[in-house]
């Protein structure tokens, strides 16, 4: 497969502990942990973040296998920032400390990616969307389109492998009529990607044209006075892990 | 609640006119009336561009007609409140794709009762007896990427049924599915009409597997009701209507006019085929595939040790089901799957897998993938049509030589070359698409299912074109589950089963293999009518013809 071989927002159900919990618990600990990791300076502070991953990793029973490739797109990032930081530390003269910093800061990205990474694998996409929805309807007095957007990235997630496999489908048939799609430079690439890209863009709209006829027959009318199969409800355990992502937040700044 | 009495049909379209635009350059819809009562079933048939998914969109209250009225139960379905109306029409549109929102089966099931702002216990009640009804239970807590097509359709019909509503109407809502598919949308849709539903299908052909069950037809054309009137007597006219029957009906009015009764009184005929001049092909081979396997990432096998020949001036179709490993096979032939193990000879030469004479083999072989049309991006056709003999480095009067003759070799006329292919109709569309693999002049042509969701004139315009360019020297080869094409107009059949060949042969040889590997509703009705008739009287050749068919029978 040219195109295929990403798997962004797979949810992976195994009824895991971390899965059954309230998507909002999920969304804000994943808050929390990012706002932590993001300023950690030591070794320790990163050692202590990786061992909680491992630990999340292992709770989800979700195998590192999967992680590791819906990981994948984010590893360009955590190479860019390698390379990076590599080249602009050793610019100073002390190679040594150029390339540990980088590879520190390399390192603390992908813990922190891997986290964000377990919420689409263990959350179903709708509940996501659910947490999403009631996280952001604070702000849908203020005239933002909350329940939309939340409409909006649950459809994405439903609708990306779908899109994996036409893109895919597409370059197979104009590399069968001789397109050169992996030759040239970059403007020559850029410019023989459009026998891709158009009809690909004329796929996604006429798509899009007769999703929103089938949602209007089965009758949506945007968020008001929708109810849910599963509305979340938030239990005591929710309330524990975001007091205990807290409380370990506050602890790895000390570290 | 309006005064409902048994009386009041639930459908009414009183002459309703559509025109698309503001200019009136032809109308969609003109002047259409009929009614729809409880608990019928009816067909609406009509070719490509007859205004049946004008109609569709009418009746769903999706849009509004130009003119004319259109009631349910009574009410004007403009003035009817949203909520009313979705809670008595339910509609499943023909790409299951565009209907499913959500990416988790449960999810999406529960999407209409959830809209309707049901409290949570009764749209689970709703979700899980919509799954039942459609037998999709098992795959409650699936992933919608993980189904079937026709897993897919079953669960926008599910999506649809927990609205609980009175009628349902199906706009070609089994084109795009295999005959597996099709048959449990059928077996869903016969238990639904059983318990009271009220079922519109709007369709451009009736199977055999609903002649039965459809009760009216409603013959629509260029926008205008061409004809109405019971199944019964559609049979009589269809083909004064320009449809076709299908062939186990022509077969049972057959048997009922000689007065024959099937199968009984097949049990002694004793009938011999005459053998096909079966003069053993001297063409060469264009491609020979030697010990081919590949495999997937996960070490799964996707080929397995594969032969076969594909010759000049033949016609070779590949059968199989989805995942056979079909069109892995023939995305070898130009390279775009690297060979990893055995070898392929094109015209007695390795095939080569880099560099430029790749770009060379891909002119040489041309591809058409499933669904073609999409695949379009020019402003015009002539752009379209020249872009793969450009890649392939035809320069001016050669370049233009080759836009023409990709458009005659599709049948279509000089004045198509500066219309937009967007603007075109689907069946218009997918002859361009063809035609502009064709144009870059490829020796050997591969077509993914060719003639997927046309209608009967468009089907005949591709089988000529294959034809003639089969005899024009070209190797043509069809992947297809479409068995009636493979068997009445290919040459030779391959025939692949879990990523392995299970036979290569001529049409009547292969038979009996093309039977163990496709379940029977995938059969062609005249291969199930004769391997009925010999279930009881071995003598009886297995035939997939109607003639020939006939010609058995009558040698008696």
């Amino acid at each position: 497969m040219y195109f295929t071989n990403v798997n962004l927002g797979q949810y992976i159900p195994t009824g895991s502990f971390i899965h059954r919990l309230d998507p909002r618990a999920k969304l804000f600990s994943l808050l929390l942990i990012i706002s932590a990791i993001f300023p950690s300076k030591g070794v320790i502070a990163l050692g202590f973040w990786t061992a909680l991953l491992v630990l999340a990793v292992h709770v989800s029973k979700i195998s590192w296998r999967i992680v590791l490739r819906a990981s994948r797109p984010v590893m360009f990032l955590v190479i860019f920032t390698l390379v990076f930081n590599m080249i602009a530390a050793s610019w100073g003269g002390n190679l040594g400390r150029g390339i540990r910093t980088s590879f520190f800061m390399a390192s603390r990205l992908l813990v922190l990616m891997m986290f964000a990474v377990l919420l689409p694998l263990t959350t179903a996409p709708l509940e996501l969307a659910d947490g999403l929805d009631a996280l952001l309807s604070p702000l849908a007095r203020v005239g933002f389109p909350a329940h939309e957007s939340a409409m909006m990235i649950g459809m994405a997630l439903r609708f990306i492998p779908l899109l994996m496999q036409e893109t895919d489908k597409i370059m197979r048939a104009q590399l069968s009529r001789g397109a050169r799609l992996d030759q040239g430079n970059i403007f020559q690439r850029v410019k023989a990607f459009f026998p891709v890209l158009i009809p690909l863009f004329i796929i996604i709209f006429r798509r899009a044209d007769d999703i929103a006829v089938a949602m209007e027959a089965r009758g949506y009318e945007g968020g008001e006075g929708r109810t849910r199969r599963k509305p979340l409800v938030w239990k005591m355990t929710d309330s524990l892990v975001l007091v205990m992502c807290a409380v370990i937040s506050g602890v790895s700044f000390i570290l | 609640m309006n005064v409902q009495n048994n009386d009041t049909p639930l459908i009414e379209v009183k002459s309703v006119s559509f025109a698309y635009g503001a200019k009136n350059t032809g109308r969609a819809l003109n002047r259409v009336s009929f009614f729809v009562s409880r608990g019928e079933r009816i067909a609406v048939l009509g070719h490509n561009g007859s205004g049946k998914s004008t109609l569709v969109r009418i009746l769903g209250g999706l849009v509004s007609p130009s003119e004319g009225t259109c009631l349910v139960n009574g009410t004007d379905i403009q003035e009817m409140d949203f909520k009313e109306l979705r809670r008595t029409i339910g509609m499943v549109f023909q790409d299951p794709e565009n209907q499913i929102v959500a990416a988790m089966v449960e999810d999406d099931a529960a999407f209409a009762p959830e809209n309707q702002g049901l409290p949570s216990r009764e749209i689970q009640a709703r979700v899980d007896s919509a799954l039942l009804r459609v037998n999709m239970t098992h795959k409650q807590d699936s992933s919608v990427a993980a189904l079937s097509g026709g897993e897919k359709q079953r669960l926008a019909l599910a999506g649809v049924l927990a609205a609980k509503v009175e009628c349902l109407i199906l706009d070609e809502a089994t084109a795009m599915l295999d005959p597996k598919g099709r048959l449990d949308i059928e077996q869903a849709l016969r238990e639904l009409h059983a318990a009271g539903m009220t079922i519109i299908q709007v369709t451009h052909q009736i199977g055999a597997e609903n002649f039965d069950d459809i009760h009216r037809v409603i013959v629509l054309s260029h926008g205008s009701i061409k004809w109405q009137g019971t199944t019964w007597e559609f049979w009589d006219k269809a083909e004064e209507l320009g449809f076709e029957l299908p062939d186990e009906f022509r077969f049972r009015k057959y048997c009922e006019n000689k007065g024959l009764s099937f199968p009984d009184d097949f049990v002694n005929v004793k009938a011999v085929l005459d053998e096909a001049a079966n003069d053993e092909s001297h063409s060469p081979a264009k491609f020979k595939v030697d010990d081919l396997s590949f495999r997937y990432t996960d070490k799964s096998y996707a080929l397995r040790n594969i032969d076969a020949e594909f010759l000049s001036g033949e016609w070779l179709s590949i059968i199989g089901r989805t995942g056979s490993g079909k069109s892995t096979l023939v995305q070898h032939l130009n390279a775009l799957y690297k060979i990893q193990e055995g070898q392929i000879l094109f015209d007695g030469e390795a095939l080569p897998q880099k560099g430029e004479e790749v770009h060379t083999l891909r002119q040489r072989v041309g591809l058409v993938f499933q669904h073609p049309e999409d695949q379009l991006f020019s402003p015009t056709v002539r752009e379209e049509l020249a872009f793969a003999p450009k890649n392939a480095g035809f320069r001016k009067q050669e370049l233009d030589e080759a836009i023409i003759y990709g458009l005659e070799c599709a049948g279509l006329p000089r004045e198509f070359l500066d219309r937009s292919p967007i603007a075109l109709s689907g069946g218009e569309r997918r002859l361009v698409a063809i035609a502009s693999v064709l144009s870059a002049r490829p020796e050997c042509v591969v077509l993914d299912e060719p003639l997927a969701g046309l209608d009967a004139s468009y089907q005949r315009k591709i089988l000529g074109m294959l034809g003639r360019l089969r005899d024009e020297g070209k190797t043509i080869i069809t992947v297809t589950h479409d068995l009636d094409m493979a068997l009445n107009y290919s040459d030779r059949i391959l025939i692949l089963r879990n990523a392995a060949k299970i036979r290569e042969g001529r049409p009547h040889e292969v038979l009996e293999e093309l039977m163990n590997v496709l379940d029977p509703e995938a059969w062609p009705d005249v291969l199930r009518i004769s391997a009925e008739i010999r279930k009881a009287n071995h003598d009886f050749p297995l035939v997939y013809n109607y003639q020939e068919l006939i010609a058995c029978i009558s040698q008696t």
